[in-house]
């Protein structure tokens, strides 16, 4: 999935930002994933009463 | 108490620290890419063009060289090559190419041309129809490979029509009277731009056409005559 870069000047954008997967999986792990632990901490703290 | 049904997404605190937590991480991300802009565009210099390195944008030394458009199989579009095509889509910075009758401008000789045709670019106010680098207007031509545009070539109509015998004097003879040369419906108005001006205008228009803008404008290499082919 992580190919060599190919840009003229690389970066870790670069790298990322070869395809919209690699993009878009960054992303996700990025906002996505830590919206998934709010959600559940959230319930978590409803559930408790707090 | 742990089975006691809730709904969080009715929850306003968990709707605060979402928004938070997005805001957040695309400030730090927005920060992180800029940063990486700035040093993207940093203009290159005159020892990198030596040493034959490829940068985003070069030196303005490169209006020396003669500069393609070629297609960039593995980044998915064309990139200048700047002094012929070392056969892995980089630049040579070997094939010099006559600009306005000299191949031994000097970094501060082209930089202070390609910075008098900037400045003429800006007063004239060009991206009030033209297009330079996705600022400005599509009322005229985009003009950010105008250079690579085969019209202005050895083969295009553009240096018959103004008795140039090369491309930058072509573009210079017609920035300096574009109301005598009809290429258009929407014909160029003439903006009283002077002979050193348009030779300035001329420079920039060239060392943009070196830069590296990941395949922008798209389809221009659809140009009959922009990519070159060996």
């Amino acid at each position: 999935m992580i190919e060599p870069c190919t840009d003229v000047v690389c970066s870790i954008w670069s790298i990322l930002n070869q395809g919209p997967m690699t993009l878009t999986i960054f992303l996700h792990t990025l906002i996505v994933l830590p919206m998934v632990w709010l959600y559940f901490d959230e319930k978590k703290k409803l559930q408790r009463g707090e | 108490m742990e089975n006691k049904p809730t709904s969080v997404w009715t929850s306003n605190r968990f709707w605060s620290r979402s928004a938070g937590w997005v805001t957040g991480v695309a400030a730090v991300l927005l920060i992180l890419l800029t940063f990486d802009t700035m040093a993207q565009i940093t203009m290159g210099t005159a020892e990198d063009v030596e040493n034959k390195v490829t940068k985003r944008v070069p030196s303005p030394i490169v209006i020396n060289y003669k500069i393609t458009y070629e297609m960039d199989q593995r980044r998915g579009h064309e990139v200048p090559i700047i002094g012929g095509n070392d056969g892995n889509g980089k630049s040579l910075f070997q094939e010099k190419e006559k600009f306005f009758g000299r191949d031994d401008w000097t970094e501060e000789e082209a930089m202070e041309l390609v910075n008098l045709g900037k400045l003429t670019v800006q007063a004239k106010n060009c991206m009030d129809c033209h297009t330079l680098l996705g600022n400005g207007a599509y009322y005229a031509p985009d003009l950010t490979k105008a250079w690579l545009d085969p019209a202005w070539g050895p083969e295009g109509p553009m240096q018959a029509m103004t008795g140039a015998s090369s491309k930058e004097e072509a573009m210079a003879t017609f920035l300096q009277n574009p109301d005598k040369y009809p290429t258009h419906e929407r014909m160029m108005p003439n903006l009283g731009i002077t002979a050193e001006e348009a030779k300035g205008v001329v420079a920039f228009l060239k060392h943009m056409s070196t830069i590296d803008t990941n395949g922008f404008p798209r389809n221009f290499g659809k140009i009959k005559g922009a990519v070159y082919v060996e």
